[in-house]
């Protein structure tokens, strides 16, 4: 991954990152027609169309933010084959029939395929993790929430009015909780298999 | 996991254990596959909830800066597709009179096209939802309204403390265009244009059309043609510099 040359387009993801008000703009300027066209063309309408394209730019902000998002494809690419998955899985999921898939029609872009995979994989990860930390007592979240906000030990503890060991030792196990919670989860081992 | 192994797990991670600690440490997770498999876990867990919790509040401000985008583009999509919505065939002979009338004013524009048909800037939005400042959001206000002198006024005054935002001084330059306040707009433009900043493109298209305004022609053609050729406005920039020759 690290090897392969970052595509000029970074600066779209660049610019999502700086939450950059022209990229945003032009990203839906540019990218966006081809996404409506091929909702609509699938049984969607435009406003079906606007959640897919806003989930995906989301998830794709959240990549970059959390992952650092090295773009070695085309943005056009990318984009597109993120928005057809998304709307893809959407349609399964209301038991919708009649999709056009032409699969080798779409992209034949391998870098791509490869990026827009890891994206929808980080993207499942990403939730997995965000519906488990709902899941935690409130005790656990306050104080996680504290431990990475505030960053000292010592202050977080004196803001929970607990001791300073404690404190540390019910931060490894509200993390370890979570990672439980995690690990059992069946989407987790769907996405490891 | 054992309660003492989530504990362990942290202080490995924090750098809390000593040599001969980190050395058993290491070894138990080449040896026990489920001890490492939680062990990673627990560390994409941390990393998760370090960039999830502390960027909170950014990413919410961009939630909102994306859907005011976005809303604002699909208006404008179903706005255009409802025009082309079921034609009235009596409209047809209206649109053909539009036409003439349109055509009228294009050849008229070609020969001359002034900045005011490409002074476009939209509205701005600068706020963040919580945590704006009582000038900031006057100075949105003034600019989306077009009262350029007192925008000119707020953006300075913020640009005082905020001395790099590049944004800002964009929408400052903007504004002094605006006001006739060349000298002044030009050098401003310029040093966001030499800056590795994301405005830099506006920042060149925006310098053409300050030269467009005050009749320099030529200036406004060399400026265009430094706009690279993925940018943004590199199209309407191809099409001024015909129209100018």
């Amino acid at each position: 991954m690290s090897q392969k040359k970052i595509h000029e387009d970074q600066k779209y993801i660049v610019g999502l990152v700086e939450n950059n008000t022209f990229i945003i703009q032009a990203i839906y300027d540019k990218f966006a027609p081809k996404v409506i066209n091929y909702i609509k063309q699938n049984s969607g309408d435009a406003s079906s169309a606007q959640d897919i394209i806003q989930e995906t730019i989301i998830t794709i902000y959240n990549q970059a933010i959390e992952k650092d998002l090295k773009l070695t494809c085309p943005f056009d690419a990318y984009f597109f084959l993120l928005c057809k998955r998304k709307w893809l899985n959407h349609l399964k999921k209301t038991g919708n029939k009649e999709v056009t898939i032409n699969e080798e029609v779409l992209s034949k872009d391998d870098d791509a395929q490869e990026l827009a995979f890891e994206t929808s994989l980080f993207e499942q990860q990403h939730s997995l993790y965000k519906d488990m930390f709902g899941k935690l007592g409130q005790a656990c979240k306050d104080l996680l929430k504290a431990t990475f906000k505030i960053k000292s030990m010592e202050e977080v503890a004196k803001s929970l009015g607990l001791t300073y060991a404690y404190a540390r030792k019910k931060k490894s196990l509200c993390i370890g909780q979570l990672t439980k919670l995690i690990q059992e989860s069946p989407t987790y081992k769907n996405l490891k298999s | 996991m054992q309660e003492q192994d989530y504990i362990l797990f942290e202080d490995y991670l924090s750098g809390n254990l000593d040599t001969t600690e980190i050395v058993a440490f290491e070894n138990r997770l080449q040896n026990d596959f489920e001890f490492k498999d939680a062990f990673e876990v627990y560390k994409s867990t941390s990393k998760f909830l370090e960039n999830h919790i502390e960027n909170e509040e950014k990413a919410e401000t961009f939630k909102t800066n994306l859907e005011t985008v976005s809303s604002k583009y699909f208006a404008k999509e179903e706005a255009s597709k409802s025009r082309l919505k079921g034609i009235n065939p009596w409209y047809y002979s209206l649109a053909a009179a539009a036409i003439l009338v349109i055509g009228f004013f294009f050849t008229q524009q070609f020969s001359n096209p002034v900045y005011e048909d490409y002074a476009n800037y939209g509205t701005i939005s600068l706020t963040v939802r919580g945590t704006q400042s009582e000038v900031l959001s006057k100075a949105e206000t003034a600019f989306n309204n077009h009262n350029y002198k007192e925008a000119e006024i707020y953006f300075s005054q913020i640009l005082k403390t905020d001395t790099n935002n590049m944004e800002l001084q964009l929408y400052k330059a903007v504004s002094l265009v605006e006001l006739s306040n060349y000298t002044e707009a030009d050098t401003l433009f310029n040093s966001i244009i030499k800056s590795p900043s994301v405005y830099k493109n506006k920042a060149i298209w925006y310098l053409a059309l300050s030269k467009l305004k005050q009749g320099d022609n030529t200036a406004c053609i060399n400026t265009l043609k430094t706009l690279p050729e993925d940018s943004e406005d590199y199209n309407e920039a191809q099409k001024l510099i015909k129209k100018l020759k």
